[in-house]
């Protein structure tokens, strides 16, 4: 391939890596990286394999160029070297999580009391679930296990109270 | 899964360049038109700023688009029209306040490299 044949070979690559970019601005970068080529060629006063490469090689690869690109923009959803938090989280639910709200609430009924603990237990020892959502199924423990406590105590303070008058 | 979590050090030199930069273009066009080639070609014969002379014109999109620059097409007799760049008062307040930052930063650094004050003084009085 001769001193030409590279550099299109070149611009067809920076085309390609370009495609996260509006159709726009691909075309205007490839016209101004074409541009920087044609005159670091001129310059140079020759066109020969040699001298084209050593000009492509301080460009830097096509794809570095497009990233930088992408990077001082807003990097689009699909673009996997730039926004990895764009990945979708895997689901919250597992058995470990359903068994856990299972227990934390009918729990409370099959196995009074140890139901819920258990139930709180596999929530926090939960891999898919985040310390916001163990929270909230503590909060949930609080509610069904202190209920009951707070409605026996209710009724044990009310019925002794009155007993002196 | 922490097989995830890649070795991924940061060199301190690409973090810093990729801070400066977008200044430093903004300098080199501070005195007037100026061509992309030749902006690009000033930046890399300064040393130690740019390793891919390419990835210059990304930045240079951007300070368009942020109105940093301005630009204009002239007639050129080898080839076609070019796109000339000119800092704009925008540009110009950014440099400034920028270069204003960059020595205070710079002398502190400076003044930690040296073993400045508050080192290697402690206990000694």
């Amino acid at each position: 391939m001769d001193g030409d044949g590279i550099v299109r070979d070149y611009l067809a690559r920076l085309e390609a890596a370009a495609w996260p970019l509006q159709p726009g601005r691909r075309a205007e970068l490839a016209d101004e990286v074409g541009e920087h080529i044609e005159a670091a060629l001129v310059e140079a006063g020759r066109r020969d394999v040699a001298t084209v490469r050593n000009v492509l090689e301080r460009l830097g690869r096509p794809e570095e160029i497009v990233a930088s690109e992408v990077e001082s923009d807003a990097p689009p959803p699909t673009w996997s070297g730039v926004a990895p938090a764009s990945t979708p989280r895997p689901s919250a639910w597992g058995p470990l999580e359903i068994t856990s709200i299972l227990l934390l609430t009918f729990g409370m009924f099959v196995v009074p009391f140890f139901g819920p603990i258990l139930g709180l237990a596999l929530a926090w020892a939960s891999t898919r679930w985040t310390t916001r959502e163990k929270l909230v199924a503590t909060l949930l423990f609080i509610v069904i296990f202190g209920l009951p406590v707070l409605g026996l105590m209710a009724v044990t303070s009310g019925g002794s109270s009155p007993a002196p008058g | 899964m922490s097989d995830m979590v890649r070795g991924d050090t940061r060199n301190p030199l690409t973090e810093l360049r990729r801070g400066v930069l977008e200044h430093c273009v903004l300098a080199v066009v501070s005195d007037g038109e100026s061509y992309a080639f030749d902006i690009v070609r000033v930046l890399a014969s300064a040393g130690e700023l740019v390793t891919s002379e390419g990835t210059i014109y990304p930045l240079l999109s951007r300070l368009r688009r942020d109105q940093l620059v301005t630009t204009t097409w002239r007639e050129s007799n080898a080839g076609p029209p070019r796109r000339y760049y000119r800092i704009t008062e925008d540009g110009r307040r950014a440099l400034d306040a920028f270069a204003v930052d960059w020595a205070r930063f710079r002398d502190a650094v400076d003044a930690l490299l040296a073993g400045g004050p508050g080192r290697g003084e402690t206990g000694g009085r």
